[in-house]
């Protein structure tokens, strides 16, 4: 691709300089990497992790926050959400996840708003940053997703079109014409290494597919070893066909639900292509999706394929806890479990100040009040980017209400 | 493709919930003439072949509130027949249950598993009769497809007993029945024997968001007020009529009104589909109008803003851990719901955890553990022992069979989880399901594992879908 390097679009917006230096001391603290836990202390200074290890050294002007034990871990990052981009799923007025004109172009990023209730309430569940998505307006593309940091700034912090979306399966058409479509998408896509956008634009297939520019601009940046490009499969031969394609025009590929991957198993860890999974969706939903079970996590983690979690529903995506509990309970190793929340989204979609505790990094930690993969588990302490983060949200604000019974509403009191 | 509605189950929630109920439910009272729907379809559910087991040093929820640790329990007859530190049963089956635990079986009030059934395509789709806002005449269970693969998921889950309702996009969805979680190849033979049948209303967008796109009522919330207060109009004058001594005066018998008469009489249990604390009321003032009583009010995500009056009218609320925004009546969400509810009144509140959903079902014991952990966050002390009534005796009282099971106690069925370890844990699995005294599921034996049909070589013809 011309001109296209895999950080090209990493606008970091505005970083806030925090003056509190900080140290965690004394938690059970998981890299996010993969290795296993260990007793550690975080220093945190000018929003970054400065150092961590065991007796590190401060000056009188840190902070020391005695964190005894419990156990730490990076922020979550959702890899697939709607956060600031949907209120309310029912009500269109509050959607901002779907164009009538653009397809593999539509970005989501300028919808982005930092004051819907979902940031606050799935930041003090702790997840601290996430990508979100379209939705599946248009088959098999439906656009760009970005990445956002969940401080709930107006000054919004992430990164604007960082992969665009599709799915492969069933709908009222053939999938024969979708993976068609698919191509020929890919093909246009191709067409940028010779031609301009103008030229494209009049082509007769770009026409006849109702591309516009932006469409056009986005499917050359996809191709040839682009931005991740994320397409949501079951069904086992729709994996192999998505991995011919992902051969075919050089994809960076990113696969989400694979139901059906334990069939294709060899091809799918051949391919070192990372998977987007909720493992708590056992359900054949659909004929594509037969071989769904709660073992899916174990077999691909055991091939050593990189995994991600997604979440059964919309304004919960700290539930990737849950699912990913629900994994380990089936077999996953409990490292790649707490990889997959956090270093594996930041490694698979080149989030490089992310996704780990390791010097340097945007301190996005989260210090939980017992095992994080039990969802009766709670942070209690979440920071990003060095800061503390105010764990109110409008959810607590009713909760405090209606348990304070000086506070509630006499609408019905005796 | 537009798949605005990412949760596309949710828009046919339905509601479901009841309170103790006399199980030996007979239509028409001694001064009534009337003999009603007599025994149409009536359970013909056979319990499994059964042994008597003992199980040795477990520790046991009772589903009541009570825990004890390292107890024997021993299960004959299909019953619960002694729990007692130490139990003398020569050559009675031993399983060795230490550092293990032992629950009721789990029990959902809201399902729709038969009637949406996997795979959730249009022919399996067959949970909302809706073509009126007013179906009071369709049941359920006659819609059930005995082969959902979804039931032995939930069975995998520890649930052993179910509640199915229409969907809610009616004011009247029809009749919601419970059944045991056992494989049979037709709907009576898994009908919980004795089991009343419950109402489905359901209040709020749905009915007004369904039928108000199609240019008729309701398309308002006061339009579904006016919908129920005339069917409940013409069903008190039919009751009055069907007890008329003279049978020539009778009117014809109508399948909906034969429904809310039962309501009327006390024979078919209200679960009501309501998410709003000011509609819930307002369902409540409803119900006092016709002289009906509401078992339980389902989704309620806006319980906990009226958990006293639901205490002091003895509704109970059937909810979810943490599900919210996919509406705008589930936008109020807080994850103390289910707490506040329970602790209303000193305590006195009936909590429902219930699930709606095919994956929900299979993890109520961990929906129960959010929900208690997020009710000792804001200030409560909820006892595991405690939180174990909100999947099995509670949902058995709204179901009307908390005479039958729901709890462990002498006498009732034995329908008994065995528990990996921790109930509450994600970690722990149910390793043995039985229902009345039955092993039903066997994590370490696959020939007690049920497959259905549709599990049967779907995939590669050599093996069944899930190994």
């Amino acid at each position: 691709m011309k001109g296209f390097s895999k950080n090209i679009l990493l606008l970091f917006l505005t970083v806030h300089v925090s003056s509190e230096t900080i140290l965690l001391k004394g938690g059970l603290v998981h890299l996010g990497n993969g290795e296993p836990a260990t007793p550690k202390d975080i220093l945190i200074s000018d929003n970054r992790i400065a150092s961590v290890g065991k007796n590190l050294i401060i000056d009188g002007n840190t902070r020391v926050i005695e964190v005894n034990g419990l156990p730490v871990t990076p922020g979550l990052i959702s890899p697939m959400s709607n956060l600031g981009i949907v209120e309310i799923n029912s009500l269109d007025v509050t959607r901002d996840d779907e164009s009538n004109i653009l397809s593999a172009g539509f970005s989501i990023f300028n919808a982005f708003n930092p004051n819907s209730t979902g940031i606050p309430w799935n930041r003090s569940n702790g997840v601290t940053s996430a990508i979100s998505t379209p939705s599946t307006s248009f088959f098999p593309i439906f656009g760009l997703g970005s990445y956002f940091v969940l401080d709930g700034s107006l000054k919004v912090k992430g990164s604007k079109d960082i992969a665009m979306f599709g799915r492969l399966g069933s709908s009222n058409e053939s999938r024969a014409e979708t993976l068609a479509i698919l191509e020929s998408l890919l093909e246009i896509g191709r067409l940028l290494e010779n031609s301009t956008v103008d030229e494209i634009l009049n082509m007769t297939l770009a026409e006849k597919l109702e591309l516009q520019s932006a469409d056009i601009i986005a499917l050359g940046k996809v191709v040839n070893g682009g931005m991740p490009f994320v397409l949501e499969t079951n069904r086992a031969v729709d994996i192999l066909q998505a991995l011919s394609i992902k051969q075919k025009y050089s994809l960076n590929l990113v696969l989400a639900s694979v139901e059906e991957a334990p069939m294709v198993l060899d091809e799918l860890k051949e391919s070192n292509t990372p998977v987007i999974i909720d493992p708590m969706d056992n359900i054949p939903n659909s004929f594509d999706e037969l071989g769904s079970s709660l073992n899916l996590g174990k077999i691909l983690d055991e091939a050593g394929i990189s995994i991600m979690f997604s979440t059964q529903r919309s304004h919960n995506y700290h539930l990737m806890r849950q699912g990913s509990g629900n994994a380990v309970a089936h077999g996953m190793s409990y490292e790649t479990a707490i990889q997959g929340m956090t270093d594996t989204v930041a490694k698979t979609f080149q989030l490089n100040d992310r996704g780990s505790i390791e010097s340097g990094k945007f301190a996005d930690i989260i210090v939980w009040d017992g095992d994080p993969l039990e969802p009766s588990s709670f942070p209690k302490i979440v920071m990003i980017e060095g800061e503390l983060q105010d764990l109110t949200s409008r959810s607590s604000k009713l909760t405090e209400r209606y348990t304070n019974s000086e506070d509630k509403p006499s609408s019905y009191k005796h | 493709m537009t798949n605005k509605f990412f949760l596309p189950s949710l828009l046919f929630i339905l509601v479901s919930c009841s309170e103790s109920f006399d199980i030996d439910v007979s239509f028409g009272s001694s001064d009534s003439v009337y003999q009603g729907i007599d025994n149409a379809f009536e359970s013909t559910y056979i319990p499994m072949y059964s042994q008597p087991v003992l199980f040795r040093s477990a520790n046991i929820y009772d589903g009541l509130g009570g825990e004890f640790l390292d107890y024997d329990l021993l299960l004959s007859d299909g019953v619960i027949k002694e729990i007692s530190k130490s139990i003398s049963a020569p050559g009675v089956f031993v399983i060795d249950a230490t550092d293990k635990w032992i629950t009721p079986g789990i029990i959902d009030i809201h399902s729709h598993m038969g009637v949406y059934s996997a795979p959730g395509v249009s022919t399996s789709s067959d949970g909302n009769e809706a073509t009126s806002p007013v179906t009071a005449e369709v049941w359920a269970e006659h819609s059930l497809w005995t082969q959902d693969p979804q039931f032995a998921l939930a069975l995998k889950g520890g649930v052993t007993t179910f509640h199915v309702l229409p969907g809610s996009a009616n004011l009247f969805g029809g009749r919601g029945a419970t059944f045991k979680n056992i494989s049979r190849n037709t709907i009576q033979a898994m009908k919980f024997p004795g089991a009343p049948h419950s109402l489905k209303m359901a209040c709020g967008e749905n009915p007004k968001r369904v039928y108000g796109n199609r240019r008729q009522s309701p398309s308002t919330r006061m339009g579904n007020m006016a919908g129920y207060r005339s069917a409940w109009i013409d069903a008190v004058e039919y009751a009055d009529r069907m007890n008329e001594t003279n049978e020539d005066r009778r009117p014809k018998r109508d399948l909906a009104l034969d429904t809310l008469m039962g309501v009327l009489n006390g024979e078919i249990l209200v679960q009501n589909h309501c998410y709003r604390a000011d509609e819930m009321a307002m369902m409540i003032e409803l119900s006092k109008e016709f002289d009906y009583k509401i078992t339980a009010f389902h989704h309620a995500v806006e319980a906990y803003k009226i958990a006293d009056l639901l205490a002091d009218e003895g509704i109970c609320a059937a909810l979810w851990a943490d599900w919210w925004g996919f509406k705008h009546e589930a936008y109020d969400m807080v994850q103390a719901n289910v707490a506040i509810v329970d602790q209303a009144r000193n305590g006195t509140g009936c909590a429902i955890v219930h699930s709606d959903d095919p994956v929900g079902i299979q993890h109520l014991n961990e929906e129960a553990a959010k929900a208690m952990a997020a009710g000792n966050r804001a200030g409560f002390n909820i006892s595991k022992a405690h939180a174990m009534r909100w999947i099995t005796s509670n949902p058995a009282k709204a179901a009307g069979i908390i005479d039958q099971t729901g709890s462990i106690e002498i006498g009732k069925d034995a329908d008994i989880v065995l528990w990996s370890g921790d109930p509450f844990s994600v970690y722990s699995k149910a390793e043995k399901v039985l229902i009345d005294g039955a092993m039903a599921f066997d994590i370490n034996d696959p020939k007690i594992q049920p497959i259905t049909d549709f599990d049967l070589g779907i995939i590669q013809p050599q093996k069944n879908r899930i190994q």
